[in-house]
């Protein structure tokens, strides 16, 4: 017998959303996962955050997986986390790690919580008699807490615990404990955990205005806050409930609102010589909200240095904020506060529109601020014994955000890369996920396999017959607010109901069997539970009915828990009892009426198509060919690389692109798992999902291939803009950022007899007539270019008139040493874009200069211009072909901007790289990663399932309006030609339900939740309420 | 302006030839809360760098809001790249005075002649009164007046100047 | 503990009462004053400094080289020039070429620069050295009932690397301290951070907004706090926010602004007994309504 592998098993260190996202990826894949935090709870930053830009919403649960949903837990985010391969630690911090490549031995410190979250009833009785106060630290001390309490105010469960520092073990809520489920001298606990690889998602430290010498001249009233803190203002769980926001000083409406950038970054002075990246998008969103929140009236003001909106649509909603919502930006950058007896806070400050000084009073002041990364990195190389690069963050591979460097089976994701949007968080846990995936296939570990239980058929055609199994759930909820007997009693007496069982444990192995017994012996076709947390198992439920024949959308679960604490207060148990049983009447009366539902199995094709052979498209097929899955890759020139791979040597940040594309073109082609096809495009693509059928078309030919995969990679790259502004093309002397970096390269222009040369930035860029967004890299490409320049010709003068400066993150870093370097950067309005004339075939460029307020006129023996990045032309075809959108700038619409970024809506087909918007190298491949890792667990999974509930269509009610299809936001509704009907694909829905609201007929109708069945909970619910009123 | 023409490309060098200078991105940390930037013409900092990296030589001679700087060095801390402002407005006036005769401030002859700017130890009467002992100045001690004269004369202002201090 | 006396210029031609204050009460916190003999100009920032740094640092070389011959440290009073000798002492420490230039320079007037000889402020000495808990020990007559607010020499607080002492150049504490040693409650308002406006050309240059700056500034004072007077340790703030209240009395055509105006030195000397008339006897807005409260 063959030796059995061990499960591989994951350490994902902090459980922010990166983290959550590479652990979900590594369940989904079948690996176990150990998830950590250091916090007492999960969710990091984002726990805190009602709103994200674009769309303003949370949208938290949009990370999790969309197929076989009924399988996964699919519960609020914010709430909590359930995955039966997760096991969540939080309050646990990593001492020590051994070992090295696929053989972790992890030191795990527990950290004693002091409440048993497996005995107490969150009655919260405890937190009543608590007689200590401390600020609470998730409202950022604008609100107390006692010294036992909730961390999370919408957690759920609620996870109560005790702060041991704040404690003074006064014993009061021992006292009033009635589940004993405190123990005032529990210790913290050491495990050690073997774990084949680590992921780091740990975040880093954020700037403390508390901690830091330079935020003294602001913070001078509670009514400076951080942009975390205002976060909070503005939660509906938050320190106003959602309302209006207030001055935490004396509670008065907030009328005018000042947001100060770069608090603790961009400070070469403090050391902090980088950007925070999320910080301006940070403060736009934040502005908008207060204005919608407290209306016109509210004022609000940003004063930044660079506005950073170099991201995709973070152009647009930048537009949007000032042009719409009135939102103001000042580029001044403020030396102080100053609080006034009023408590207004007075800032002076230049506005460099109107060259004039400004005093203004303002009622709130947002400080943005950062991130401050090196201690936390210096931290984990301690602990990992990892190298620490120049700029003293953790070292990753030379081409890799992901990969810490010389240190296989380790990797990072999330904000230690630098603070990322919730966009690059998601891309990045994926990424890791997958890079991690690769590393333990060649491991030799095992994945989790789950057990395959048919969906029975039986009883499907019976009249219906409920048995009710209530659980006691041990001594949690005990008898306190609830008689079992009297309960059991009562709903014997409704009709339909068979029997009535109470259960120990349900969730417990005992109670599975007793389950077990009970259903093996019921003459009863559909199964109730009473239990606490019903969604924590009802996936594991569902399997136990199903073994016992049963279907499994004949078992329901709700919430006895919830009632019997309710109960708990009621002055007789017994009255509540009665009224507790109607309630579930309503719940025996949609079960009772319920269809039997059916999931079909689809088998996957288990082939690959990737378009786009660009860096980013052979990254993905190579990740995914290693791994065993057979790849097509489709590239409409005649050789690979894209437009890096061919055109550029040389990055900003040391990469080599030219070179690593010809290593990587002589791996692909190597590789006995790719089929590459050049010279040709996709034209047409049939089939669903799991099975494609793509016509590929050969422009020199013109023959036609056919293709079969199940999963599609869209990495269709770009290249640079063109232009007709500025003179282009009328002279020598005017020629693009990339003809300059080739022309340089190549020794065809000789930096060395240049005096001034001036560089244009955002040409055709950022404005509404053009491309409409940041092209993120051209920035980096100018100072790269300048710095050459320099490089060869020290007395060369540089000018780059620039908008925006754009060097996020750590890229900052570039700006600067450009600036060490003498390279003149002034900025420009697009209100007063540059001028150039040519005279005598020479660009002469004038401008105004915003800082001495005067035109400047500038004979430049050389101009180069920055235009920007454009989508490839073929992205329409494609989309076409494969029935996605592109956005109003030509890139590919992802199905999600913040929570799914590389994903379409469409199940199976995925997106990296330029498509999705013009971004560095380093994160093409870190897209195209992530890209490849989902494909590999959506192949791997050899079949989808669909979900029993879905929308369905009543032929006979349906007048072809095709309405439904228009609303269904995830293309599963279709017309069909032939038959002359509408079809839903089983596996695109997702049972949103948008359909059966939108349909006139009724011809739409989400199964499980059909008119029927609501029409008779309804009806049970208000019966109840009519006998009570006739009652009193 | 026409900074082909009106500008000298490496005047910083001549003015204020630190690695700092150029890190100036032109934030207006230092102007918010500048109390001379109160003043009319204001002084601006940062337009000062500007002027100074573009090498706008006229325009800093006839400059003269260098001069009406406090000194209270708040730029100097507040200044997110470490530029040292309150260094930099030294560095100019040192520049203009050196090519403008008439920049040199006469408290230099001032202090040359009796070693202050001005009259120290002269009032015995009031200080006696006061209780105060006599006051050992420069003024008063010959010997040590012209070897701190002699000593001024070396370096470069007053050098170039002599006629100023009677030389 | 000993210490070399810097008098600067202003403090012994104008305002010789601080002066006498000053040597009044170290002594008494044990603190032994030693004279700087022909000792020059500091130089001030509108002087040498402005010209160019040879004269500049030979002038603090100059300087510095008479507290080096005593083998103590400098004690100052007046902002400029402690920020002025320190900036001077902090090149010549920095660039070891400066610092052999300035002996160069100095070699043929019989004086040496090493740099041992440190520059402290008068209230960093009272602040650090002594400490407002002695202080407050040492008072005999308390100014308890008056309120106060105090105003920070910008010279002894930026850039704080070069010239703090403070915990924090952006929070200062120590004026508030050492006022409140005295008895006195010390009153907080929105300008307190804000430069008196005094030193340097802006007067000068300028003086109608000047003028407009410091009214903002005592406007804040009048409207936000009960301040009794104002305690300031630098000799142009002393001379400037009396200066200022007269021209701004002219302009409104009242006696609106009378905020008796002391060094830090005077309030001390005479919380510690110490004769008014020698101590506090010249000013340019009336101290009575605070000493008659003494």
């Amino acid at each position: 017998m063959a030796e059995k592998k061990p499960t591989g098993t994951v350490l994902v260190a902090g459980a922010g959303i990166s983290g959550i996202k590479a652990a979900i990826e590594l369940a989904e894949g079948g690996y176990k996962v150990l998830l950590t935090d250091a916090s007492t709870q999960i969710g990091g930053i984002l726990a805190k955050l009602d709103y994200q830009f674009p769309t303003d919403h949370c949208g938290m649960c949009r990370m999790l997986p969309m197929v076989g949903r009924e399988y996964g837990s699919q519960y609020c985010m914010r709430k909590s986390l359930f995955h039966e391969n997760i096991e969540i630690l939080p309050f646990t911090e990593i001492t020590s790690v051994q070992g090295d490549g696929g053989n972790y031995k992890v030191e795990l410190l527990k950290k004693a919580r002091l409440v048993d979250p497996a005995v107490c009833n969150e009655m919260g009785e405890c937190i009543d008699v608590c007689p200590v106060e401390v600020p609470d630290e998730f409202n950022h001390g604008l609100t107390k807490r006692k010294a036992i309490y909730q961390a999370i105010p919408h957690n759920t469960p609620k996870m109560l615990l005790i702060d041991r520092e704040a404690c003074t073990k006064c014993g009061e809520c021992v006292k009033v404990c009635t589940t004993n489920a405190i123990n005032l001298d529990a210790q913290d606990e050491v495990e050690t955990r073997e774990v084949h690889s680590i992921v780091l998602a740990s975040g880093v430290k954020l700037y403390n205005t508390r901690e830091f010498e330079d935020a003294k001249s602001y913070a001078v009233s509670p009514d400076v806050v951080t942009s975390l803190a205002f976060e909070r203002m503005m939660s509906s769980s938050g320190t106003y409930e959602g309302g209006v926001i207030k001055r935490p000083s004396d509670g008065k409406p907030a009328k005018n609102i000042a947001w100060i950038q770069c608090m603790g970054s961009r400070n070469r002075r403090q050391k902090r010589d980088y950007c925070s990246s999320i910080c301006c998008m940070f403060a736009l969103k934040e502005a908008v909200l207060a204005k919608e929140k407290g209306g016109p009236e509210v004022d609000t003001t940003i004063f930044y240095m660079d506005m950073r909106t170099f991201g995709k649509g973070f152009q647009q909603y930048r537009d949007k904020a000032v042009d719409e919502h009135g939102v103001k930006l000042i580029r001044c950058r403020v030396q102080g506060v100053m609080l006034k007896p009023d408590g207004s806070l007075e800032m002076r400050y230049f506005d460099p529109e109107t060259n004039e000084f400004f005093v203004k009073d303002y009622d709130l002041v947002v400080m943005s601020t950062g991130q401050i990364p090196f201690e936390t990195h210096k931290k984990w190389a301690d602990l990992l014994n990892a190298p620490l690069d120049e700029r003293g963050l953790l070292a990753t591979e030379q081409y890799s955000k992901i990969k810490i460097a010389g240190k296989p089976g380790l990797f990072i994701c999330g904000s230690l890369m630098g603070l990322t949007d919730v966009s690059e968080a998601m891309s990045s846990g994926i990424a890791a996920a997958g890079e991690a995936t690769n590393f333990l296939t060649t491991l030799g570990v095992d994945i989790l396999k789950e057990e395959e239980i048919a969906e029975p058929t039986a009883h499907e055609r019976e009249n219906s017959l409920v048995s009710v199994a209530l659980c006691k759930c041990g001594e949690k909820v005990g008898a306190d607010g609830i008689d079992y007997e009297l309960l059991s009693a009562e709903l014997l007496r409704y009709r339909g109901v068979g029997e009535v069982n109470v259960i120990d444990s349900i969730c417990k192995a005992e109670g599975e069997t007793t389950t077990n017994d009970i259903l093996g012996k019921t003459k009863c076709n559909r199964l109730l539970v009473g239990a606490c947390q019903p969604f924590m198992y009802r996936r594991k439920l569902k399997n136990v009915a199903r073994k016992a024949g049963f279907n499994s959308s004949m078992v329901e679960i709700f919430d006895l828990f919830g009632i019997a604490r309710r109960g708990m207060v009621e002055p007789s148990v017994g009255d509540w009892t009665l009224r507790a049983a109607r309630e579930v009447k309503s719940d025996i009366e949609r079960l009772k009426y319920k269809p039997a539902l059916h999931v079909s199995t689809l088998p996957i094709n288990q082939t690959a198509l990737v378009v786009g052979g660009g860096i980013g498209g052979m990254q993905a097929a190579l990740s995914l060919a290693t791994r065993g899955v057979p790849v097509h890759l489709v590239e409409k020139e005649a050789h690979l690389g894209g437009y890096l791979g061919n055109q550029v040597e040389h990055t900003i940040d040391g990469l080599a692109p030219v070179a690593m594309a010809s290593d990587m073109k002589l791996k692909v082609f190597e590789n006995k798992n790719i089929t590459v096809h050049l010279n040709c495009e996709v034209e047409k693509t049939v089939g669903t999902l799991g099975s494609f059928e793509s016509k590929l078309h050969f422009k020199d030919t013109n023959e036609n291939t056919y293709l079969h995969h199940g999963a599609v990679i869209m990495v269709t790259g770009g290249h640079e803009g063109a232009t007709t502004e500025y003179g282009y093309g009328t002279s020598d002397k005017v020629l693009t950022q990339a003809e300059l970096k080739k022309g340089m390269a190549s020794g065809n222009i000789d930096a060395g007899g240049l005096e001034n040369v001036v560089m244009i930035q955002c040409v055709g860029s950022r404005q509404k007539e053009g491309r409409h967004y940041c092209s993120r890299i051209c920035c980096m490409w100018a100072i790269a270019n300048a710095l050459k320049i320099k490089e060869v010709n020290p007395e060369a003068r540089v000018f780059i008139l620039y908008r925006d400066v754009m060097t996020y993150g750590f890229f900052e870093q570039y700006y600067t040493k450009a600036r060490t370097a003498g390279i003149i950067f002034m900025n420009y309005s697009l209100e007063n874009k540059p001028q150039v004339e040519m005279v005598e075939g020479n660009p002469v460029v004038k401008f105004m200069d915003t800082v001495l307020n005067t035109e400047i006129e500038l004979p430049a023996d050389m101009l180069v211009l920055s235009t920007g990045v454009d989508p490839e032309e073929s992205n329409q075809r494609l989309a076409d072909a494969f029935g996605v959108t592109l956005t109003e700038d030509r890139f590919l619409a992802e199905a999600d901007s913040k929570w799914r970024p590389i994903e379409f809506q469409k199940v199976g087909l995925y997106l990296a790289g330029t498509a999705h918007s013009p971004m560095p190298l380093k994160s093409v491949i870190m897209q195209a990663e992530a890209a490849a890792q989902k494909a590999y667990t959506y192949l791997s999974g050899r079949e989808v399932h669909t979900a029993g509930v879905i929308s369905k269509v009543k032929d006979a009610l349906c007048i072809r309006c095709q309405r439904c299809i228009n609303i269904c936001p995830y293309g599963a509704r279709s017309y069909d030609e032939v038959e002359k009907c509408i079809v839903v694909d089983p596996a695109e829905c997702q049972a949103c339900g948008a359909c059966a609201v939108e349909c006139q007929n009724n011809a739409a109708e989400v199964t499980g939740w059909s008119d029927k069945q609501l029409m008779a909970a309804i009806d049970a619910k208000l019966m109840d309420d009519l006998l009570m009123s006739t009652a009193e | 302006m026409d900074l082909q023409q009106g500008s000298i490309k490496d005047l910083w060098k001549a003015i204020y030839n630190t690695g700092d200078l150029h890190h100036c991105f032109n934030c207006s940390t230092c102007l918010s809360g500048c109390p001379a930037s109160h003043g009319d013409p204001p002084l601006l900092v940062r337009n000062l760098a500007r002027k100074v990296i573009l090498g706008l030589e006229e325009e800093l001679l006839n400059d003269d809001t260098p001069w009406a700087c406090v000194s209270c060095s708040k730029c100097e801390e507040m200044c997110p790249m470490d530029v040292k402002p309150f260094e930099m407005i030294l560095a100019i006036r040192q520049w203009q005075s050196a090519n403008d005769e008439t920049r040199v401030p006469p408290s230099i002859v001032e202090i040359y002649k009796r070693g202050y700017t001005q009259a120290v130890g002269v009032n015995t009467d009031l200080r006696d009164k006061l209780g105060l002992p006599e006051l050992k100045t420069i003024t008063n001690n010959p010997e040590q007046l012209q070897f701190f004269r002699e000593m001024l004369m070396k370096t470069p202002v007053v050098s170039a100047n002599d006629y100023m201090f009677g030389g | 503990m000993e210490l070399c006396l810097f008098l600067g210029c202003n403090t012994p031609a104008i305002r010789p009462d601080v002066e006498r204050a000053i040597r009044a009460t170290m002594p008494v916190l044990g603190i032994d004053l030693v004279d700087s003999d022909n000792y020059v100009c500091c130089p001030a920032f509108g002087a040498f400094p402005s010209t160019d740094i040879d004269s500049w640092l030979a002038t603090s070389g100059w300087n510095l080289s008479i507290a080096e011959e005593k083998g103590c440290d400098f004690v100052v009073q007046c902002g400029s020039c402690y920020s002025s000798l320190r900036m001077g002492r902090e090149h010549m420490m920095h660039h070891a070429d400066k610092m052999a230039r300035v002996n160069e320079l100095l070699e043929p007037t019989g004086r040496t620069v090493t740099g041992k000889s440190k520059v402290r402020h008068v209230s960093e000495v009272l602040y650090k050295e002594i400490g407002p808990e002695t202080i407050a020990g040492q008072v005999k007559k308390s100014l308890k009932g008056l309120h106060g607010i105090v105003q920070y020499p910008c010279h002894t607080l930026f850039p704080s690397e070069v010239v703090g002492f403070e915990e924090s150049a952006r929070a200062p504490k120590g004026m508030r301290q050492l006022v409140e040693a005295l008895g006195a409650t010390v009153d907080s308002y929105s300008r307190e951070l804000q430069c008196c406006g005094g030193a340097g050309g802006f007067m000068k240059s300028t003086p109608e907004q000047a003028i407009e700056f410091a009214k903002t500034k005592f406007d804040a004072i009048l409207d936000e706090t009960k301040a009794d007077f104002i305690a300031v340790s630098c000799i142009t703030c002393l001379m400037h926010m009396e200066n200022v209240q007269n021209t701004l009395n002219k302009r409104v055509g009242e006696e609106r602004y009378k905020i008796p105006v002391f060094d830090y030195n005077q309030l001390l000397a005479l919380c510690l007994g110490f004769d008014p008339k020698q101590v506090a006897s010249i000013c340019n807005v009336s101290r009575d309504s605070v000493l008659s409260r003494i």
